[in-house]
């Protein structure tokens, strides 16, 4: 057990690539957590995919020992956090399990949108901020009007902060000892009933789900029963103990301020929620601690995989996935089009792109997934009201008495000079515009009440693009609102895809219908004869375009018995078609797919 | 086969590479070299008379009845190199007196010196390379030759004895249109060749045009097939039967050589980057000049990628080769020596049918020009088709199992 006043717990929060991760490992270096040789770059984001994006996905937390100017021996727990809006309620956690946190900006890219965002969160979450400027070894680097940037719009002081390069090493002790003086040690009583935070959680195979906690009040100790306060699950705790960079260290107990792990012998993720209180099964804490929210999945989408033959593949790869991860739900769909696979639930678009892109690459899987969609409710005119989380099952418009559709509030941060952009923006995604404030000189929040399906798609990237990255968005459900909907059907050679039908705002249903006739044009290869390419609504055909027939697809030239060159061609040929779908008697390659989801790329 | 007397002896063909050009043309991708070196080519003539040495032995059970000299530029290299090799083949190899022995010549390089001493020697067939009729075009092709060139070599063939001539024509030229293509066939067929070949031009990575073939003006995919279409229409009023994707003959001119490819019958290649298919296996030569002469002199390794193929892969190339030619596949031919069932393809190949691709003529399929077109889709459905079949049972494995 470590003396409240030896420990720190902080987060390294930093708008994307401005040096997080990078930092993190400087600061594992430094306390020697970790052998040099053993340093795999960026070891924090263990996961292959977070490495490549640059991004953290999951968070992580990891015990360091410090011997600070002072003399003493201090116990820095870092707590990683995730960077995007999808994952907003998880980095809310892990702020709540820390007293402070070390902003990184980029001395050359100065305050960015997430830099804004990430701090406004941690203020929120009452933690210390401390800047520290990053790359300042860059000949463009700017530390002072970095600095001014930081008080100016952040409204901290900054004059006193660090200059560093996490990159080369350079001032990485500074860091350290800010960390010592400046997050303030934290509080709680050890004899008090246990409230521990539950800020992630990770699935072992041999021990079961490991729990990562932060102790508020009292002591956890292995034997003990403990109880998961939202789910209500009890358990009996088997091991606790402290993460470091390559493991974890089994200690004795966790007591309040203490940051470390929890096994007993818990079988699924979903019974330990991000968020959730672990209390005491004897002495139970008489409240939970603020801010748990069950995590509901807000996009729908199809997931199939391209091979029909792999589907028993994808089933055991979402299992295992779901393990680890709480937030993602599933369950078996089957359509004409694709055969069998799987409705599944997400966060939001960019936890949906991660799940796909990890069973492609982990499961190593071949997946057709069909547009994203958000959870429709409909009245019918019997009375009856159903949630629609798939196209397939949204009633013939006859049967409709009532359709409604999610909205949220957004709220919407820029500098003030790119407001005019954001409002086309929103308006063009049917945003109803509630007000504006002015945060400081530059910057202006902007409200607006908007659909969620709008947000869904590209919003996000498309906000990015209007305000040159440094607009940031939040949002949060505000209920259902009727709405005029409408469900559009695809049909190639005049039999409907049922993969690619959807369901959309009726205002919005010809220009797309269009754009996708389109696309899938551009996507389906010409075949031996010719295919109508059609949108309708309610079987009335509202966009046509047509595939001309294919008319030449040969070797001219096979002689002087080089066999082998042609024989690849046609084998490839052959291979590429174990990718189409055949709808009837058309072929569609999955990218066709893919280019319908992408229709606002350009 | 009979087991007293002469055993029946196993049809070779053999092919010669010769990688020198007067000058690259701006589409071709054959290994050849743009060079008149004396002392490169005189290299090269004895590495292929040695491998040919080397390789005689171990044909001792055929005859060789079809000698291709291609390229490049046979008729460049000269009379002389190439009846030296020739001589080299008749040395090692058992050729039948009535063998096809055929040599690529452009027009700028026929002179009546080079048919006369070819002629003698015994090559019977010549392929010439014409590719259009029209002046402008051939400058933009990087030909080394104008149209009248064509027609005094073609004069000047027959002179000489050669009573077996194919021209080489192209269609899908730039600034090409349909009308023109059509007067190039009706004025290259006033100089009746035994046989013709009609390619469509195709812009091969790595070649000249690659570069700028979409500054150059061709006619798209749409107009090459009617194009093609229209060539197949003339040539068979004219009296030239179809037997290939791209080739037509007068009755008997059929090139026997180009039929072994496409037959599964067994070819051996001489010189870099030629191929062969040989005793159950593939191979092909390196495709680098002074690497091949090198390891002819030194006893290296001249050979890439020899691959021994398994039935069922000869399955695929069964599909693939036979639906280039007229007479097609065979459904009872194709049960009986690859044990697959021919009932998958033919489901399809009805819908083929339907849709005016393919002729069922007894047992046989045969694709139809407008299935030539599309044989590449054709042929890589069917060999989805194959791979997905199961194999039938061996006669003797039926018996077992009752």
């Amino acid at each position: 057990m470590t003396e409240l006043s030896k420990i720190r717990n902080f987060s390294i929060i930093a708008h994307i690539d401005h040096g997080k991760s990078t930092l993190a490992d400087r600061l594992l270096e430094e306390c020697d957590a970790i052998d040099r040789r053993e340093m795999e770059d960026q070891i924090l984001d263990s996961m292959d995919l977070e490495r490549e994006r640059g991004i953290t996905i999951k968070a992580r937390a990891v015990q360091l020992h410090y011997t600070a100017d002072d003399g003493q021996t201090y116990a820095l727990n870092l707590i990683d956090t995730p960077g995007h809006v999808d994952f907003n309620y998880e980095v809310s956690r892990s702020l709540a399990a820390c007293e402070g946190a070390v902003l990184v900006v980029d001395a050359t890219q100065g305050v960015e949108a997430q830099t804004l965002a990430n701090t406004y969160l941690a203020i929120d979450a009452g933690l210390e901020v401390l800047p520290v400027i990053n790359k300042i070894d860059l000949p463009s680097a700017r530390p002072l009007e970095v600095k001014a940037e930081i008080e100016d719009i952040i409204g901290i002081p900054a004059e006193e902060s660090p200059e560093i390069s996490a990159k080369n090493g350079i001032n990485i002790h500074a860091v350290l000892e800010m960390i010592v003086s400046d997050v303030p040690a934290p509080k709680g009583d050890r004899n008090a009933p246990l409230q521990a935070l539950i800020f992630d959680s990770q699935y072992d195979s041999y021990r079961g789900v490991i729990v990562y906690v932060r102790v508020k009040e009292g002591t956890i100790r292995p034997g003990m029963d403990i109880r998961m306060m939202a789910t209500n699950a009890v358990y009996k705790v088997v091991e606790v103990g402290t993460m470091n960079p390559l493991g974890l260290t089994p200690g004795d107990c966790l007591a309040a301020g203490e940051v470390g792990y929890i096994t007993a012998s818990i079988k699924n993720v979903s019974d330990t929620r991000v968020g959730d209180t672990v209390t005491g099964v004897e002495q139970p804490a008489k409240q939970a601690l603020p801010g748990y929210r069950a995590v509901q999945p807000m996009v729908f989408s199809g997931v199939y995989p391209a091979d029909g033959a792999k589907y028993q593949d994808l089933r055991d790869a979402l299992e295992k996935l779901k393990l680890n991860d709480a937030s993602m739900v599933y369950e078996p769909e089957s359509s004409i089009a694709l055969g069998f696979g799987f409705r599944c639930g997400f966060l939001g678009l960019l936890h949906m792109e991660i799940i796909q892109e990890r069973l492609e690459r982990e499961y190593n899987l071949d997946l057709i997934t069909t547009a994203p969609n958000v959870v429709y409710r409909v009245t019918k005119t019997d009375g009856t009201t159903i949630l629609v989380d798939n196209p397939l099952d949204y009633p013939d418009p006859m049967e409709i008495q009532l359709a409604e559709e999610p909205f949220v509030k957004a709220s919407l941060i820029a500098p003030q000079e790119y407001v005019g952009n954001i409002m086309d923006l929103a308006t063009s995604r049917r945003g109803e515009f509630k007000d504006m404030v002015y945060l400081d000189a530059h910057r202006v929040e902007l409200h607006y009440e908007m659909p969620l399906n709008e947000i869904i798609y590209d919003f996000f990237d498309a906000l990015k693009s209007r305000t040159r990255g440094y607009g940031s968005l939040d949002y949060e459900l505000l209920g259902y609102r009727p709405s005029r909907l409408v469900k559009l059907d695809i049909l190639l050679n005049g039999d409907i895809v049922d993969a690619l039908s959807f369901i959309l705002f009726a205002d919005n249903a010809y220009p797309r219908a269009r754009k996708i006739c389109e696309k899938l044009k551009e996507n389906i290869p010409r075949a031996q004869f010719e295919i109508p390419v059609q949108a309708a609504i309610g079987g009335k055909i509202i966009a046509r375009e047509t595939i001309k027939a294919l008319r030449k697809d040969v070797l001219a030239k096979c002689y002087g018995g080089d066999i082998t060159r042609k024989k690849k061609l046609l084998e490839k040929q052959k291979e590429g078609k174990k990718r189409m779908r055949t709808f009837g008697t058309v072929s569609v390659p999955s990218e066709a797919f893919m280019a319908v989801l992408k229709l606002d790329e350009d | 086969m009979p087991l007293f007397g002469k055993r029946e002896k196993t049809p070779l063909g053999l092919y010669v590479h010769i990688p020198f050009c007067r000058s690259k043309c701006e589409y071709c991708d054959f290994y050849s070299l743009a060079s008149k070196d004396d002392t490169l080519m005189d290299d090269f003539q004895k590495a292929i008379c040695a491998h040919i040495r080397e390789t005689g032995h171990l044909a001792p059970g055929y005859r060789v009845d079809t000698v291709y000299f291609g390229g490049g530029t046979p008729s460049f290299f000269g009379g002389d190199g190439l009846s030296t090799m020739l001589t080299a083949i008749r040395r090692s190899f058992d050729v039948s007196d009535n063998a096809e022995i055929t040599f690529e010549a452009n027009p700028d390089s026929v002179s009546d010196k080079l048919l006369s001493r070819l002629r003698a020697e015994g090559f019977n067939r010549v392929s010439l390379g014409v590719q259009s009729d029209d002046n402008q075009i051939l400058t933009k092709l990087g030909r080394p030759h104008d149209y009248a060139q064509v027609v005094s070599a073609v004069e000047r063939i027959r002179k000489a004895g050669f009573s077996d001539l194919s021209l080489d024509l192209m269609y899908g030229l730039p600034d090409q249109t349909q009308q023109a293509w059509v007067k190039t066939l009706e004025h290259v067929l006033k100089l009746k060749p035994e046989h013709i070949s009609c390619y469509g031009l195709k812009v091969e990575p790595g070649t000249p045009l690659a570069r700028y073939w979409e500054l150059a003006n061709l006619p798209d995919d749409d107009a090459q097939a009617d194009m093609y279409l229209a060539a197949v229409a003339i040539l068979k009023q004219k009296g030239y039967q179809q037997y290939e994707i791209s080739n037509f003959a007068r009755k008997g001119h059929a090139s026997r050589h180009n039929l072994k490819y496409w037959n599964g019958g067994e070819y051996i290649g001489f010189g870099p980057d030629a191929s062969s298919d040989f005793a159950g296996k593939r191979f092909s030569a390196i495709r680098d000049l002074r690497g091949y002469i090198k390891g002819i002199q030194n006893g290296g390794v001249v050979m890439r990628e020899i691959q021994e193929v398994p039935p069922k892969e000869r399955a695929g190339e069964y599909l693939m080769l036979r639906l280039r030619t007229t007479a097609g596949i065979d459904a009872e031919e194709y049960q009986r020596r690859f044990l697959l069932p021919f009932q998958p393809l033919e489901g399809y190949l009805h819908k083929c049918q339907e849709r005016g691709l393919a002729v069922k003529d007894g047992s046989r399929w045969h694709l139809t020009p407008a299935g030539f077109l599309l044989s590449n889709t054709v042929i890589s459905d069917l060999l989805l088709l194959q791979e997905r079949s199961p194999a039938l049972r061996r006669p003797d494995e039926r018996g077992l199992h009752g």
